[in-house]
């Protein structure tokens, strides 16, 4: 900057020859009060208040939106099809760009030295989940895929081709598995859901519907063969025209290869376990039914 | 605008009448004054030189940005009622130097009058007035007009028709940063208008309230003062002082606010004060946005 500017100092050494401000001197912003407009009270709220001139606008009110005069009205007259039918049943999965993800990654918000989470990505304010709205995740688009540039593990729910042949591309891994909407509710928000005092659940699998998705070793699910995945990593790096690095030999190998498993929610912390904040311990179920039913 | 002459000018108006009248020595009794005329013998003390002697007191904690200076100010004392200065003080700009935005005070001194505002009026609309149902009498034949009830708003003793119904109230929030902001916007205008001053320490000889208010008028201080400190004791003698006098209070630095600091002429901080304000006053700016109240523990967040 070549003359720094200082905001407001002009405005403050011109209060200093000003009269105190109290408060018999406040005033709001004269821009920020406007007086509505009071029909029927002369001038221009006034003659005839806004109606028009004659006939049904001035002197009564008129029929409702979408009336044709009695002819079959357009929305009427179309037959009915099953677009938006179960809209709001469907799952919704809020996209997350690599432009964005790469913008996180600079400016320090996510570290690309550990495992990228759902709750690390929501704690860093990059994306905003709604369970409440059918929300299922996060899926990741493939928007700034030339100018991604970064070795990360990354958890999402989805993942189109170009984006995984991004990450892939820069020597990281990327999963893509499933969260129930409970569980969804407890990675985004976790300290609350630790204050209630409840063990934490199982992660839910997939429905039936979802189970091709997640069992597919081109879309990286957490259910398909690993075996599979490696083949599939391989053929991308064909398609997509660029050398797979060998993550094996990388320093962060073990960091890049933690996954969670298929029941786990957080990772270092199984289903079945209770964390208490405030005498910071964590609590595991003796009893053997309770093991088996959380390890099943 | 005869009044708004007198306002700007306020500081010669006294120094003329005087100068007018110096024959006799006195304002002539029958003299009206508007009251908000400035003291002048209230001299504005300048901002302390780059080259002061004085030893710097304190430094400001956080980072001041590159293209914002920091602002000094005197650090005074209660303890000796004469005038030195002890020291100086820096303070951060984006706490006491941010652009004066009046509408912002004005926002906030509104909302902190009307947010607690339960207004408890109520009327009885013509239901709830006792009796009325039945009609007066026949609609035809009888000569007068024509009724239903004798509780109608026409009617005297009936019911209001758009009256106020029952208790109302008038609490909304506003945004975090926007009250904060007008701390910051207070504070600001206090110190360009030279009305903040700093104090090392509550610490008083005694525990007069005559004192306090010698050494308040030595220091040309002004009429009203609020004292501010931070935790949750007080020294015994500026407590005892204080609890007499109407125009000087204290009040600890988490009962800032806009209206008291509007109210009050002067407003007195202390070291550990600013210290305080400045932590919790910067914070908003380089926070995260809430994912749940903040009041619940984060591990991220400070």
């Amino acid at each position: 900057m070549p003359f720094p500017k200082k905001t407001g100092s002009k405005a403050l050494a011109v209060l200093q020859n000003l009269p105190r401000i109290t408060l018999a001197n406040l005033r709001p912003d004269s821009d920020a009060r406007q007086p509505k407009t009071r029909r029927g009270r002369g001038q221009h709220g006034g003659n005839r208040s806004g109606r028009g001139h004659k006939g049904e606008r001035q002197q009564n009110n008129r029929p409702r939106l979408g009336f044709e005069g009695g002819q079959t009205p357009f929305y009427l007259a179309i037959p009915k099809y099953g677009f938006n039918e179960g809209h709001s049943r469907r799952p919704q999965y809020q996209p997350l760009s690599l432009k964005r993800l790469q913008y996180l990654i600079d400016l320090g918000r996510v570290d690309p030295n550990q495992p990228i989470d759902l709750t690390q990505l929501v704690n860093a304010r990059g994306v905003t989940i709604q369970p409440l709205k059918r929300d299922y995740g996060v899926q990741l688009i493939d928007e700034g895929a030339d100018i991604f540039a970064a070795k990360i593990n990354i958890e999402v729910q989805r993942a189109s081709e170009g984006a995984v042949a991004a990450i892939e591309r820069n020597g990281g891994v990327i999963t893509t598995c499933f969260y129930d909407p409970i569980s969804l509710g407890i990675v985004i928000k976790p300290v609350p859901f630790f204050l209630r005092g409840q063990p934490i659940p199982k992660r839910m699998l997939p429905g039936e519907n979802m189970v091709p998705y997640y069992t597919d070793a081109g879309n990286r699910g957490y259910l398909s063969d690993p075996e599979k995945i490696q083949q599939a990593r391989l053929a991308l790096a064909q398609k997509y025209g660029y050398i797979l690095p060998d993550i094996s030999k990388d320093e962060l190998y073990r960091m890049l290869s933690m996954r969670k498993d298929v029941r786990q929610i957080f990772f270092g912390l199984a289903p079945g376990w209770v964390v208490s904040m405030s005498e910071k311990k964590i609590l595991k179920p003796t009893d053997e039914k309770l093991l088996k039913y959380y390890s099943s | 605008m005869l009044r708004c002459t007198l306002l700007v000018c306020g500081r010669g108006v006294g120094k003329r009448f005087s100068s007018s009248f110096s024959s006799e020595s006195a304002l002539p009794p029958n003299l009206l004054l508007p009251t908000n005329l400035v003291d002048p013998s209230r001299m504005k003390r300048p901002p302390p030189p780059s080259d002061c002697a004085l030893p710097l007191l304190r430094r400001c904690d956080a980072v001041v940005p590159a293209h914002l200076s920091a602002v000094r100010a005197w650090v005074d004392t209660l303890e000796r009622p004469d005038q030195e200065p002890l020291g100086l003080t820096q303070l951060h700009p984006d706490v006491f130097a941010v652009p004066p935005r009046l509408d912002i005070l004005h926002e906030v001194a509104t909302w902190q009058k009307n947010f607690k505002r339960i207004s408890h009026a109520n009327t009885k609309v013509r239901p709830e007035v006792r009796g009325g149902g039945k009609k007066p009498w026949k609609q035809k034949g009888s000569g007068r007009a024509r009724h239903g009830s004798i509780r109608s708003p026409l009617w005297r003793g009936g019911g209001v028709a758009k009256g106020p119904r029952g208790p109302t109230s008038y609490y909304y929030m506003l945004p975090m940063k926007v009250r904060v902001q007008g701390l910051k916007v207070a504070l600001s205008s206090k110190l360009a208008q030279d009305y903040l001053h700093i104090v090392d320490s509550l610490n008083m000889p005694s525990p007069d309230a005559q004192y306090l208010l010698e050494l308040i008028r030595q220091k040309h201080w002004g009429d009203s003062v609020l004292i501010v400190d931070v935790g949750e004791e007080f020294p015994e003698n500026i407590l005892q002082a204080t609890a007499t006098l109407k125009t000087v209070n204290v009040i600890p630095a988490i009962g800032l606010n806009v209206h008291s600091m509007l109210k009050h002429e002067v407003v007195v901080l202390t070291l550990q004060a600013v210290k305080f304000l400045e932590e919790k006053l910067l914070w908003h700016d380089q926070r995260y946005t809430p994912l749940y109240p903040y009041k619940l523990p984060y591990s991220d967040l400070p």
